[in-house]
């Protein structure tokens, strides 16, 4: 790990892992949003990651290591584009390594993959089939971007291939799906169930690929964080005001309201809050020695409302 | 948040009040619940919940109407409840009476009887966890979805799970079959094996005449998406009240441990030699029970 190349590092995460990397390494990135303030010795690249200019940030700059994180996570701008940044996106990244003899790759997947479903068993290995796309069709891009990372450890072991599926990740600089849920003013919940929901801190999130990339490990690999807590404890622990919701009005509300563009979160999200996704994180403490070192009480307290 | 807050508060002055006219019999009853449950020894994390979504809190509530039901209305006996092992280990138990009481009791009597008091995890249907409410209550009492890799992890967590490998079967099984055993799925023998898991056969006598069932339409009861719809002396006639159990007499039998060896992929008439020995012991427990009994009521 001479130099680390970050796609999206730009995002909370990837700004993160920039500054984290940047005091052992060479660090440079690519992302389509610029990044004031990033540090002197940081380079920033604002490049579409399906265009050719992208090819030859990769050309000259010549990474031994790449951690591919640059996703459309959210649903503002549209099924389409987000399909190909994020499917298209991937597949041209690893043409490149391929190219230009990348060592390492590190992509960045979720624990959502799985899917959310009230016949899924606790503590979910990786070999747990991907069933997302069934009743959450808004993501099948991601689950199709996890399969063809897992697919490309395979076809290329000249290439040390990782794809991480960490848990919900909170912290003060991602802007994850499940952060901008909490800060909600009213947060929706379903009325009936209360799923345990797993946790990781950023800066966890953080360590985990810092050790990815440390010990060149390769595979697919859960990443929990330091445990789990029903979902209305989550809200009242941040702060926030729960608003149960009956499932069928929910998922009515939900589907029309984000198909008129008035809210961010499909009724394929209802799931996640109604039944659990529980990861066994064993296999990457196993192999990387991951040990998560925030606590549930501290995440919480970091995302506290000071209001 | 501060409205909230106040809401809160009044729910439980409201509840306190309410508890401060609980007879001096149910208050003593659910002290010493309370008192016996700091004693499992399950691990919780800091928020007092296990991964699976237990909380001990929760269970003392739901535990307090089982444990009424359990010396008052069932005036349940326990027989040998010493020989469960500590650790890691499967009740296995006959299932009759349509309603599971038989699992609720048997999870009471662990609770209030065994050294140390220990939560019994059932293992539920898993249309159970798609229901509002009931999963949210299934899962904050110890009940989790019955597949095989949540029995498994809960084994290596070292609990004490509880299985009725009879199903759904030996729950709507007619009155003339009583303390007959219905056909016994094999998983959980093979899920011993797998996980060198000792083997508790536990007899229940009493839930098998709790609620007398004469007739199982069956396909009527897929009509309304029910697994079983029964006709027994109080249902359907009676309504909702015809689901009630008869006040039978419990009696709760474990017998010794049993520990088995060889391979949990075997082929299944090899596993169902050993299930054989499994159901033997259950049918001892049968005839001690029956033997020592008065009658049904006594």
């Amino acid at each position: 790990m001479e130099k680390v190349l970050i796609t999206g590092i730009s995002g909370g995460q990837g700004q993160l892992l920039a500054r984290r990397l940047a005091r052992v390494t060479e660090v440079c990135g690519a992302d389509i949003v610029p990044w004031e303030g990033a540090g002197a010795g940081i380079r920033v690249h604002r490049v579409d990651l399906r265009k050719r200019r992208f090819e030859d940030v990769v050309r000259t700059e010549r990474p031994t290591a790449v951690v591919h994180m640059g996703f459309i996570r959210h649903f503002q701008q549209g099924e389409r584009l987000r399909h190909d940044v994020n499917v298209r996106g991937t597949k041209q990244l690893m043409d490149h390594c391929v190219k230009y003899g990348v060592k390492q790759l590190v992509v960045l997947s979720s624990s959502y993959v799985y899917g959310a479903f009230a016949e899924n068993p606790y503590y979910m290995d990786e070999d747990f089939p991907l069933s997302a796309s069934r009743s959450y069709p808004e993501i099948r891009d991601l689950v199709e971007v996890d399969t063809i990372s897992s697919s490309f450890i395979w076809q290329h072991p000249e290439i040390s291939t990782c794809v991480l599926r960490p848990v919900n990740v909170l912290g003060t600089h991602v802007h994850s799906m499940i952060a901008s849920y909490l800060a909600l003013p009213r947060v929706p919940t379903v009325m009936g169930y209360d799923p345990m929901l797993q946790f990781i801190a950023e800066g966890d999130l953080c360590e985990a690929i810092v050790l990815a990339l440390e010990r060149q490990v390769r595979g697919v690999f859960n990443v929990v964080g330091p445990g789990e807590v029903p979902l209305h404890t989550t809200v009242s622990e941040v702060g926030a005001i729960a608003w149960p919701v009956p499932r069928p009005v929910a998922r009515l509300l939900f589907d029309r309201f984000f198909q008129w563009g008035l809210w961010n979160y499909p009724a394929g999200v209802l799931d996640y809050l109604t039944y659990p996704v529980s990861l066994s994180g064993a296999r990457f403490m196993e192999q990387a020695g991951y040990e998560p070192k925030v606590s549930l009480r501290e995440i919480f307290r970091a995302m506290r409302r000071t209001t | 948040m501060r409205a909230v807050q106040e809401e809160e508060g009044l729910l439980v002055t409201l509840r306190d009040l309410v508890g401060a006219f609980r007879p001096l019999w149910v208050r003593r009853l659910d002290e010493e619940l309370a008192a016996r449950i700091t004693r499992v020894p399950t691990v919780l994390n800091e928020y007092h919940y296990d991964g699976y979504g237990l909380n001990l809190d929760s269970a003392r509530r739901a535990a307090l109407p089982l444990a009424l039901l359990y010396k008052h209305y069932f005036r349940a006996e326990t027989f040998n409840i010493e020989r469960v092992p500590s650790g890691r280990v499967l009740l296995i138990a006959n299932h009759a009476g349509q309603l599971p009481f038989d699992g609720m009791m048997l999870a009471t009597a662990m609770l209030l009887e065994a050294e140390p008091p220990r939560i019994a995890r059932g293992m539920a249907e898993y249309w159970v966890s798609e229901l509002p409410w009931i999963s949210v209550a299934a899962a904050r009492t110890g009940a989790l979805v019955g597949t095989p890799r949540n029995c498994i992890s809960m084994l290596d967590a070292g609990e004490c799970v509880m299985v009725f490998p009879e199903g759904v079967g030996g729950m709507n099984k007619l009155f003339k079959h009583r303390y007959q055993l219905q056909r016994f799925g094999l998983g959980f023998l093979r899920l011993a094996l797998a996980s060198n898991t000792p083997i508790v056969p536990v007899s229940i006598v009493g839930s098998e005449e709790q609620q007398p069932g004469f007739a199982n339409l069956r396909r009527l009861g897929r009509v309304f998406g029910m697994p079983a719809f029964p006709l027994t002396l109080g249902f359907p006639w009676l309504g909702p009240l015809g689901i009630l159990p008869l006040p039978v007499k419990y009696r709760i039998y474990f017998g010794e441990p049993l520990h088995f060896d060889g391979d949990p992929s075997d082929d299944d008439a090899s596993i169902e030699e050993k299930v054989d020995v499994v159901k033997a012991a259950i049918m001892r427990g049968f005839e001690r029970g029956l033997k020592d009994r008065q009658g049904v009521f006594k």
